[in-house]
């Protein structure tokens, strides 16, 4: 991105004390006062994706401030948050409905980079880190599951490491090592609360530090024309028209977080948090079922051999998470990508066909 | 039919009605409704004298095991028998997977003969003792020969009072006293040569499996046309509560016909019997019982069937106080023997569910007929309050409101409500009563609970209209910037 230097601004009293002292100006500077192309269409999805993120560190350090990881006091302080604690209901609910529009967000993010074709030259590294962090969210989801200890969050979470665990060659140390023994309990519990508040939250912080400043550094992609490449031919960038980054973009970009803030509200209020029976190991439910985000696989595993079901979207994951690398073509507009669209197209209405089968 | 009779026993049934009416009125003046000593009236009441039991004819003596050579690893029978025909070979198959065979229970057993020899001349000659198939009357001496012998069936820890059993049941003592071969023998329920234990889920005397056994022939009308007895009880038990557990829900707590009517000694349950039968399962119901008024007439008064029938138990609800809309014009026989109108409650006067009701003996006329309304009343407000409750915490939860507390106590007044319909069976106002006080106030506060619940719901709701309108109006602040961005630019 090209620093923008057409705007200097008259700093705030204990700002300018601050800026005195550390001289982080120019730093702050170079990260706003950027311009972006105004063909860009990002419909602020990867920001809504890090104002989530945040929520969910904000809201998850509070109820951690009274969940209890253990399968004699999980559930109770998990009842006790929703019931007992002053608005314990709506932190918990915020937690919970952020965290599924996280990932909607998050696949709406990456299905715009794809259409945009984005992910080619020169942001390769940033759709790979992206997929990373994609990844960290699907095990967010996962672990933070069981927390919960109820009947469907102990048994979705023995169908979701059963199903780890039938990964040809390691599905078996994988199993032990996610449920840290034969079965779901106390250590299985333990482990995933220690990775869903430390490993996870660590990880995806730093991949997202990774992302913004790929981000930062390439600028955003024109879904108009291809980025030109070193050595070849390529389009008079001069000509292109642009628009700051700080106040417009980050303006728009703060609309829409309202916006997202406003649907969190209404569907906590509406559609607060539940929580079933506490979990019972003897107790087999007569349908369990997964989270939504994991539906189609759960369903597909129905149909096809076990092997093929499990290894399918493995390798589905890493042909998308290494797509730049495979994809040769240099053409960004859509129209002009028949094979790509078909492609994304059959396998969105499959996942989501599946992932209605499965939710029936 | 009905007015017919009334007819008949109408004049001696009313006098002896008065009669009764007076004296219990005299006996009961002055004390307590639900005192035992007032209730004593019901000792009053005539009571018919019940039909004497016919005696059994006994069981003949076992007779000894066949004594044949050979043991258990001569099977000379079955490597020839499995290779005459497919009859000789499924019969064949069938003993090798049976619990005999695994126990070395072989052919001679049953039929005699030599089952070393690998000829049938001698095998099966007369002169080694082959016997042939045995007829059904000598089966059962056959299997009562191990089965009867204590010290032969100490290592499989089984019963040996089959076989007496067999011959006190209404099958044995058709056997005995009519020669009546066609009744149901060992082999009839265990089958001849793929005998399987009764744990064997696959095996016809498996509990989940008796009914349709005991059906194969009940159920059958050429086969109990001799017999003039209904072939209806298989479809009526599989509607009944009983029955849609054991055959439905798969539950082998649940009764099947061996439960009340027994296996071996298999006959139907006296009236009075009726309650210990019962009572085998529904222990402290029968305990409750014990303690009433109806106890009290045990020979001749109400039992469980009277309430709950026989064959077609269903679900006990609140209807089974009082007939809805009035009590239709039942005969004095329905309850009296039209002989000397003593008391007298026959099973096929209350075959019909809709008869089965309080007020079918305690009519609006009765002196008990009150006690009856008051019990059915308090009975009917636990169970409106606990109904009430539980709507409302339905309410709270289809809001998404956590009602664990609210679950409690509804829970606690389903508890209270249960103890309070099994109570009814004491007849006792005031013990019913205080169980129903008891589960109104539960019930009560497990409503109070989900009310809070929806009111907290209507809240949250309010402060999200709230909170929107703050979110609106902080929108509208930025887009108002944003335009004034752009009219700079």
């Amino acid at each position: 991105m090209a620093t923008d230097t057409r705007r200097e601004e008259r700093l705030w009293g204990p700002l300018e004390w601050a800026e005195s002292r550390l001289h982080l100006g120019p730093f702050i500077a170079a990260l706003l006062h950027v311009r972006i192309p105004r063909d860009a269409k990002t419909f602020y999805l990867g920001g809504i994706t890090l104002f989530l993120f945040v929520i969910q560190v904000i809201t998850g350090t509070l109820l951690a401030l009274y969940y209890s990881p253990t399968p004699g006091s999980a559930y109770e302080s998990v009842l006790a948050i929703t019931s007992d604690v002053e608005f314990g209901w709506l932190i918990r609910s915020i937690h919970h409905w952020a965290a599924n529009l996280m990932i909607i967000s998050l696949v709406l993010h990456m299905l715009r980079i794809f259409l945009q074709a984005a992910y080619k030259f020169p942001r390769e590294l940033t759709w790979i880190v992206g997929g990373g962090m994609f990844g960290i969210t699907i095990l967010f989801g996962f672990t933070g599951y069981l927390l919960p200890w109820d009947q469907r969050a102990y048994w979705a979470t023995t169908v979701g490491t059963e199903i780890a665990g039938a990964v040809p060659l390691i599905g078996q140390p994988l199993l032990l090592l996610l449920r840290g023994g034969p079965d779901v309990t106390e250590a299985t519990l333990s482990r995933f609360f220690g990775i869903h508040v430390l490993v996870l939250p660590l990880m995806l912080a730093g991949l997202t530090a990774l992302h913004l400043l790929f981000v930062h550094q390439q600028g955003l992609a024109n879904p108009k024309r291809p980025e030109p490449r070193p050595g070849r031919p390529g389009p008079d960038l001069t000509t292109e028209k642009t628009k700051p980054f700080f106040p417009d973009y980050v303006l728009d970009e703060l609309i829409a977080w309202y916006a997202v803030m406003a649907a969190i509200v209404i569907l906590a209020s509406l559609f607060p948090a539940g929580l079933e029976a506490k979990a019972d190991p003897l107790l087999t439910p007569e349908h369990i079922k997964p989270e939504w985000y994991f539906l189609g696989i759960y369903e597909l595993l129905k149909y096809v051999p076990r092997d093929v079901g499990i290894i399918g979207p493995m390798v589905l994951v890493g042909i998308i998470i290494l797509l730049p690398l495979l994809d040769r073509n240099q053409e960004v507009r859509p129209r002009r990508r028949p094979i790509a669209l078909a492609c994304a197209f059959v396998l969105l209405v499959g996942l989501g066909y599946l992932t209605i089968l499965g939710g029936r | 039919m009905r007015t017919q009779r009334l007819a008949l026993f109408a004049g001696p049934v009313v006098l002896a009605g008065m009669l009764v009416l007076v004296v219990a009125a005299a006996a009961s003046a002055g004390a307590p409704a639900q005192d035992p000593a007032e209730i004593s009236w019901a000792l009053n009441v005539p009571q018919a004298t019940p039909t004497p039991e016919i005696p059994l004819e006994s069981a003949p003596p076992v007779p000894p095991p066949i004594a044949h050579p050979g043991d258990a690893s001569s099977t000379g029978c079955v490597d020839c028998h499995a290779k005459v025909d497919k009859k000789q070979e499924a019969i064949s198959e069938d003993w090798r997977s049976s619990i005999h065979a695994k126990e070395g229970v072989g052919c001679a057993d049953c039929h005699g003969g030599d089952p070393r020899a690998d000829q049938i001349t001698v095998g099966m000659a007369q002169a080694n003792g082959y016997l042939g198939v045995p007829s059904r009357a000598e089966t059962v001496g056959l299997c009562g020969g191990c089965h009867a012998n204590a010290e032969r069936m100490r290592p499989y820890q089984v019963a040996t009072d089959q076989y007496s059993k067999y011959f006190s049941s209404v099958h044995g003592q058709r056997l005995l006293t009519a020669d009546d071969s066609r009744v149901a023998i060992c082999i009839d329920c265990h089958g001849s040569h793929a005998v399987k234990p009764a744990s064997d889920p696959t095996a016809d005397v498996y509990p989940l499996n008796i009914p349709n056994l005991c059906a194969s022939c009940h159920a059958d009308a050429d086969t109990m046309q001799p017999y003039g007895i209904p072939t209806d009880q298989f479809d009526i038990y599989a509607q009944s509560v009983h029955g849609k557990q054991l055959l439905e829900e798969q539950d082998l707590r649940a009764p099947n016909c061996a439960s009340c009517h027994g296996s071996h000694a298999a006959k139907p349950p006296r009236s009075d019997e009726v309650v210990d039968v019962c009572g085998k399962c529904h222990t402290a119901t029968q305990a409750l019982y014990e303690e009433s008024a109806h106890a009290l007439v045990p020979a001749v008064g109400p039992k469980c069937w009277t309430c709950h029938g026989t064959h077609d138990v269903s679900e006990p609800t609140e209807e089974l106080f009082l007939h809805e809309g009035g009590v239709p014009d039942y005969l004095c026989a329905t309850c009296h023997s039209p002989v000397d109108q003593s008391l007298r409650l026959e099973i096929d006067q209350f075959e019909d569910p809709a008869d089965r009701r309080c007020d079918t003996c305690h009519h609006e006329r009765s002196q008990i007929f009150a006690q009856v309304e008051a019990i059915a009343g308090a009975i009917g407000d636990a169970k409106t309050a606990y109904d009430i409750a539980l709507s409302r915490i339905g309410e709270a939860a289809a809001l998404g409101m956590i009602t664990a507390d609210a679950d409690v106590a509804a829970a606690e007044a389903k508890t209270g409500l249960i103890r309070a319909r099994a109570a009814v069976h004491t007849t006792k106002l005031a013990s019913i009563s205080e169980l129903t006080d008891e589960t109104i106030e539960k019930a009560n506060d497990a409503e109070a609970i989900a009310n809070g619940k929806l009111d907290e719901s209507i809240f949250r709701r309010q402060a999200a209209v709230v909170v929107i309108a703050i979110i609106i109006l902080n929108v509208l602040g930025l887009m108002g910037v944003r335009r004034r961005l752009h009219a700079k630019d």
